[in-house]
């Protein structure tokens, strides 16, 4: 079809189209009927996240390698077992920043299609 | 800037005030900027059931208060809507079985009228577009009514982009044919 009968065929179209619809109370209606907006809480994570840190905490308290590293962690002692807990930790941490660069990434993309 | 672009903007800042202070007035400007076409497009899809298309424009704006921040503006806030006033037509669909009865009567009148001569632009297109297959009418009310590009009526519909394209050539091809004698009419109009 060539480019001037599409455009007849378009205008054709748009002129058997009425058009917005004029409001006549419509909106009003709606608004009246808007419930209160949900918030968002951030407790619950907070406490998920602290239930979880206290939770590690008591599983790895009997373990004899992480008791001696805090201790010596803690009496700037830089022995085999603080270095070997400074190093789960800090693998630990680098992880969580490669999972959080790449979920940001991922948002970034999306919103660029 | 276009014009486009700077609606796009207004959008954005109307929806960042309702998500970011509760601001209700923020969300009625938006509602009143697109009630018109998102209850046009509803009123088309149910072929004119002007309280029931108006029914699922109220839940479609309700859903969109409540979903909002899941709005992330990589589309246009009235695409947006559109797609989630199409989804809402959609389900109601499947809930009745009101096209079944509805395309009858159609068929009824279609066949009443076909020997009958044209006496109205608005009429005749509304025959002409009742020929054509369901996704061929969606297509060209979205891409041409509506005024919308291809690819927001493929996020609209749901639909592969390459598939709208051919939606839109074949349905437009079909009414060429049956709405040759309008077209003819326009054209000696402008000759004259």
């Amino acid at each position: 079809m060539s480019e001037p009968e599409n455009d007849a065929v378009e205008a054709l179209l748009r002129e058997g189209f009425e058009g917005p619809v004029p409001d006549e109370g419509f909106c009003d209606d709606v608004m009246q009927r808007l419930p209160p907006r949900r918030r968002r809480h951030v407790w619950p994570l907070a406490a998920g996240l602290a239930a979880g840190a206290v939770v590690c905490w008591l599983s790895l308290q009997s373990v004899p390698l992480v008791r001696t590293g805090w201790r010596d962690w803690l009496s700037g002692q830089i022995s085999a077992p603080a270095l070997t807990l400074l190093l789960v930790m800090a693998g630990i941490s680098l992880l969580a920043l490669a999972w959080t660069v790449a979920e940001a990434d991922d948002r970034r993309s999306e919103s660029r299609q | 800037m276009t014009d486009s672009a700077a609606q796009a903007r207004v959008d954005q800042a109307l929806v960042a005030r309702v998500l970011l202070a509760d601001d209700r007035r923020a969300f009625e400007q938006l509602l009143r900027r697109y009630q018109g076409l998102v209850r046009a497009q509803l009123r088309r899809l149910l072929k004119g059931d002007h309280a029931r298309a108006d029914d699922l424009a109220q839940e479609t704006f309700l859903l969109a208060w409540r979903k909002l921040d899941q709005f992330r503006g990589d589309s246009r806030f009235s695409t947006w809507l559109h797609r989630i006033a199409y989804t809402c037509f959609l389900q109601a669909r499947r809930k009745q079985s009101w096209v079944a009865d509805h395309n009858d009567g159609d068929d009824e009148t279609g066949e009443q009228a076909a020997g009958q001569p044209a006496m109205d632009l608005h009429l005749d297109i509304e025959r002409a577009m009742q020929r054509l297959s369901g996704a061929e009418q969606m297509v060209l009310l979205h891409c041409v009514q509506l005024g919308m590009s291809h690819s927001e009526t493929s996020y609209v519909l749901a639909m592969p982009l390459g598939t709208v394209k051919t939606h839109a050539t074949q349905g437009k091809a079909k009414l060429r044919a049956l709405l040759a004698d309008w077209q003819d009419a326009g054209r000696k109009e402008q000759a004259s």
